[in-house]
């Protein structure tokens, strides 16, 4: 290999280094806050569920706590919402989670949810809650997500969001679905997709009387805009987005 | 048998003594009569201080006093007293009698006979009170039910009239009889007098004329046994689909503590069947039915509770009620301060009913504002209403969690003024901005609010946060709010298994006059979660929770559970049940007696609300046969915009009365009700001998009242009366064989008393 040649192929891989070291940085321990005091009108409410198993922090738990403390303080900024500032998760297995009408979800193409978390999150649903599922790519974590979904609803199929959906003008005014990449891509500036998402998706699931129960947004990722909101090389473009459509996300399943 | 006793001692009956004068017709000059007994007097002091001086001083006082007594007595019947008395000359005069020939004449609860039977035997031609009184007067008989009209005999009535109207009776009765020399009128009734007249007018007038009334009471003041419905109470209109409760009183004899299933119809079909207990003693009960409306439009509702054994009376125990139901659809603005899920929930909760609907205003941020459930682009396009107009568009306003601040001094008079001048309902949500944390202490919508708004200290900076478990007050269980299944009894388990809500405002006490439905127990508790009060024309209710959505979403509360439905559906009907519109108009009656008049009164405001007084309101009045007859409303200037007419139904149905209203060409709304013309049965309800009303009307004539038993005496008494064509007559007292025997006594006294102190 010529000099020429490796010089930028090191710098890259120190980039590459230099940024995966400061994501180990940032990322802090996914755990409850000492206290979680009550009577907040809004918990933004990580889904703990089963995954399949890897080496590292569980699936649920990606962006956390980072991604979900800056964009509530984002939420809190922008809207009158009386939220909790803090990370908050419970799993699909805890009674506790039909408490929390908004719930978050990450990373589902790895989900592999026990029939209690199954039930749990079927009945949750059904009752009133509303499910945002978020940073999962490609047609083979698409394929698992669905499968999981066809366990828990399998009375209601996937639809692709039509633009004119109530959701994209519950705050602002979305007019079209941005890819949202990951950070390191992101600060690289190039390729936005991963694995063979090339698409960004909204896509959700509606009950018999045409109630968004679960939105998803494949191939796009929302938590690291908002994790990496501060950093002056993520494009401003993305959070700025991943913003708004989150704002609109909650404020939807607040409403409708 | 004390008036027989009275006779005998003073030879006249008390009445006697209550008409006449006191007057003395000595042929001696009173004045001579009376030296004469003081000369006595002092005789009789000397001799006795003379002769007896031996005597103790307490002795000779007895014996002087008693001889005192006998003195006073002779120079009493020496002064030839007499009673002066009005009587009537015999066979000038006529005499009315009134008779009842209402259909509660024929209970028969007179040892088995009916009332009819004992009137006609008592006043029977050949009896001895008509002989005796044909030998004093000319003697009149009428009926009365509705009307009064003469009759040949009381022998000859049959006991059918609908209704008894005694003060129309005693009106006509006075004119009928105004140019003939009257001496009085009897009236035979049970008193129980249904058309909801006055009689202080034709009593009055009676009085002024010197007229007396005799009353004779006939029949039992309680139906031994019996089961009456006396009283069905529902709501004039409801919205489709509603849940209703009937409000009804049970009054029962002989029966107590029997348990009978009341039953309730819906034109012939069975809406509700409750198990009720029964009362006793004739006190009357209240029980309630519970049943849901369901087909649009008037609805005859029939209450009953099968006819026991041995009852009395049968008619009374069926009663009716007629309610309309309303498709209309009820439209309410809900003003959300912040977002939070109590929106999502409640929008949820309602969104199948369609008979609400629930415009949402919530403020996402500041001056940001999400409409949902807007008619068009233009309605709140502004934010909050800043009109009067604006605002009284909707006929319920719920207020979430917002701040006082928020407002300007005129919205907050505003949101007053919806509540008592429009009449609407209005729906205080709990939340963190929200009562005395919103700063609405000192505003005009804490008059409003049926709670007190207590102001939060100012040092209190932390949150204040209560979980409490929510309890119907027991004497609420049966409001329409709470009912969450079919029976109170389901109802009450179902409130007690339900999961605890959050407060964020601690609100403890209620107003006077406010009813609270719902409280809960917690930390620092009880606090108040439901409460509700009249103010002005409409309606105010605090819901203080800030997380009633937890009876939709908790863990505990099953998929198919309709409990947060049904609480919010009924909620909110219950919030704008009742609230007017511009035009509002009511009936005298929802069911009256062919020929009975009906007063139709509307009230017209505009679009504000303010009551206007010269507008054009009209009836439209649509018979059973589909013919349409026009009716005019006038102002009646007692009530600034209060219209009003009598109308009277010629035929039995339902009748359809549409009105109208407007000004100069611009209409100001229009308004639907019902009203059902047939035999309402009236003369089966309270039934009962009212003594009460016949004592007065014989009281405030100057009449006496009398039984079956007592009316030997009716044709002498009635004699004595100063109306009609009378004559002086005295009637002597000295010979009253109350004063022999005083006159023995004291002399008697006397001479034992002498006979042991050895005077004699």
């Amino acid at each position: 290999m010529r000099p020429v040649v490796l010089l930028p192929a090191i710098c890259l891989l120190a980039t590459g280094a230099s940024v995966s070291h400061a994501q180990m940085q940032r990322r802090g321990l996914c755990e409850p806050p000492a206290v979680t005091p009550p009577g907040f009108a809004f918990y933004f409410t990580r889904a703990v569920y089963s995954d399949y198993a890897r080496w590292g922090r569980p699936s649920w738990a990606t962006d956390c706590p980072e991604a979900d403390q800056h964009f509530v303080f984002g939420l809190k900024r922008l809207t009158n919402i009386d939220a909790f500032g803090l990370q908050h998760m419970v799993s699909l297995e805890d009674s506790a989670l039909r408490n929390y009408p908004f719930l978050y979800a990450v990373e589902v193409g790895r989900m592999a949810l026990t029939d209690t978390e199954a039930e749990g999150l079927r009945n949750y649903l059904l009752a009133g809650g509303f499910l945002v599922v978020d940073d999962f790519w490609g047609t083979r974590e698409w394929a698992n997500f669905a499968g999981e979904m066809e366990r828990v609803l399998p009375e209601y199929p996937i639809v692709e969001l039509p633009m004119d959906h109530p959701l994209l003008d519950t705050f602002y005014q979305i007019d079209t679905v941005l890819q949202v990449p990951n950070v390191r891509q992101g600060r690289w500036g190039g390729r936005t997709w991963e694995q063979d998402g090339y698409v960004p998706h909204l896509r959700g699931i509606l009950d018999g009387e045409g109630r968004l129960l679960v939105l998803i947004s494949w191939n796009s990722d929302l938590g690291d805009a908002w994790e990496w909101a501060d950093d002056p090389y993520y494009p401003i473009l993305y959070s700025n987005y991943a913003y708004r459509l989150g704002v609109n996300l909650v404020l939807y399943g607040m409403t409708h | 048998m004390a008036e027989r006793l009275f006779e005998l001692l003073f030879k006249y009956r008390p009445l006697v003594f209550i008409r006449g004068d006191l007057v003395f017709a000595s042929p001696v000059p009173l004045g001579v009569v009376l030296g004469a007994g003081v000369v006595a007097l002092a005789l009789a002091a000397i001799a006795y201080h003379r002769r007896h001086a031996t005597l103790r001083g307490r002795d000779r006082a007895v014996l002087l006093t008693l001889r005192v007594g006998v003195i006073a007595l002779l120079v009493f019947c020496l002064s030839a007293p007499a009673l002066r008395l009005s009587t009537v000359v015999p066979q000038q005069n006529v005499l009315g009698i009134l008779v009842d020939d209402s259909r509660s004449m024929r209970v028969a609860d007179q040892d088995g006979e009916t009332r009819g039977t004992v009137a006609a035997r008592a006043f029977a031609p050949d009896g001895a009170v008509m002989r005796a009184l044909a030998e004093r007067f000319r003697v009149r008989v009428f009926r009365f039910s509705e009307s009064l009209e003469r009759a040949d005999s009381v022998g000859g009535l049959d006991f059918s009239g609908r209704r008894t109207d005694l003060a129309a009776a005693l009106a006509a009765a006075r004119r009928e009889l105004s140019t003939v020399p009257l001496a009085g009128l009897v009236v035979v009734s049970d008193g129980a007098d249904n058309a909801g007249g006055t009689l202080a007018e034709p009593l009055l007038a009676l009085a002024a004329d010197r007229i007396p009334v005799h009353t004779v009471g006939i029949g039992d003041e309680r139906l031994d046994p019996d089961v009456e419905l006396t009283r069905a109470s529902v709501p004039r209109s409801v919205l489709q689909g509603a849940a209703v409760v009937a409000e009804l009183s049970v009054r029962a004899t002989g029966f107590g503590g029997r348990t009978v299933p009341l039953i309730v119809e819906d034109e012939g079909r069975i809406v509700s069947q409750t198990e009720i207990r029964l009362p006793d003693g004739g006190e009357p009960a209240i029980v309630r039915a519970h049943f849901v409306t369901s087909d649009p439009g008037p609805r005859r509702l029939r209450f009953s509770i099968p006819v026991q054994d041995g009852e009395l009376l049968a008619e009374n125990n069926t009663t009716e009620a007629l309610l309309v139901v309303e498709r209309r659809v009820e439209r309410m603005l809900y003003f959300e301060g912040e977002p939070r899920f109590e929106v999502k929930f409640l929008r949820r909760a309602v969104a199948d009913d369609d008979r609400l609907e629930v415009v949402t205003l919530l403020r996402t941020a500041e001056d940001k504002f999400l409409r949902l459930g807007v008619e068009d682009s233009t309605e709140l396009q502004a934010g909050f209403p800043r009109t009067r107009e604006e605002l009284f568009r909707y006929r319920g306003l719920i207020l979430g969690s917002v701040e006082a601040s928020f407002f300007t001094h005129d919205q907050l008079q505003m949101l007053a003024d919806f509540v008592s001048v429009r009449g609407g309902g209005l729906l205080a949500l709990g939340g963190r901005h929200a009562f005395g944390a919103g700063g609405w202490t000192e505003t005009p919508l804490a008059d409003v609010l049926p709670v007190v708004v207590e102001p939060v200290a100012t040092s209190d900076t932390g949150r204040f946060f209560a979980e409490v478990k929510v309890e119907p007050v027991p004497t609420s269980l049966e409001h329409p709010v709470l009912q969450l299944r079919s029976t109170p009894e389901a109802s009450a388990a179902r409130w007690d298994s339900l999961p605890a809500l959050s407060l964020v405002n601690p609100v403890r006490e209620a107003k006077p006059g406010a009813s609270v439905l719902l409280t809960g127990t917690g930390p620092g508790g009880p606090y108040i979660v439901l409460a509700a009060q009249r103010y002005g024309r409409g309606r105010a209710i605090a819901l203080t929770p800030q997380d009633s959505w937890i009876w939709q979403m908790h863990a505990d509360i099953p998929l198919e559970d309709q409990t947060h439905e049904t609480f919010w559906r009924q909620l909110l009907r219950y919030l704008v049940s009742d609230v007017p519109q511009p035009l509002t108009a009511s009936l005298s009656a929802d069911r009256v007696e062919p020929g009975q008049a009906l007063t139709i009164t509307a009230e017209v405001a505009d679009s504000g609300y303010v009551r206007l007084n010269g507008a054009v309101v009209h009836a439209t009045i649509v018979d059973p046969a589909g013919a349409s007859q026009d009716v005019p409303l006038r102002w009646t200037v007692r009530r600034d915009g209060e219209y009003q007419a009598t109308w009277t139904p010629s035929m039995p149905g339902i009748h359809e009365v549409r009105i109208a209203a407007s000004q100069g060409n611009q209409p100001l709304g229009e308004w639907t009700t019902y009203v059902e013309a047939g035999d309402v049965g009236a003369e089966y309800f309270g039934a009962g001998l009212q003594e009460g009303t016949l004592r007065r009307v014989a009281e405030e004539t100057g009449g006496r009242y009398y039984t079956p038993a007592t009316l030997r005496t009716l044709p002498e008494d009635v004699s004595f009366t100063e109306s009609g064509a009378t004559v002086v007559e005295y009637r002597d007292l000295w010979d009253m064989p109350i004063l022999l025997l005083l006159l023995v006594g004291l002399l008697s006294t006397e001479w034992s008393l002498r006979r042991r102190w050895g005077l004699a």
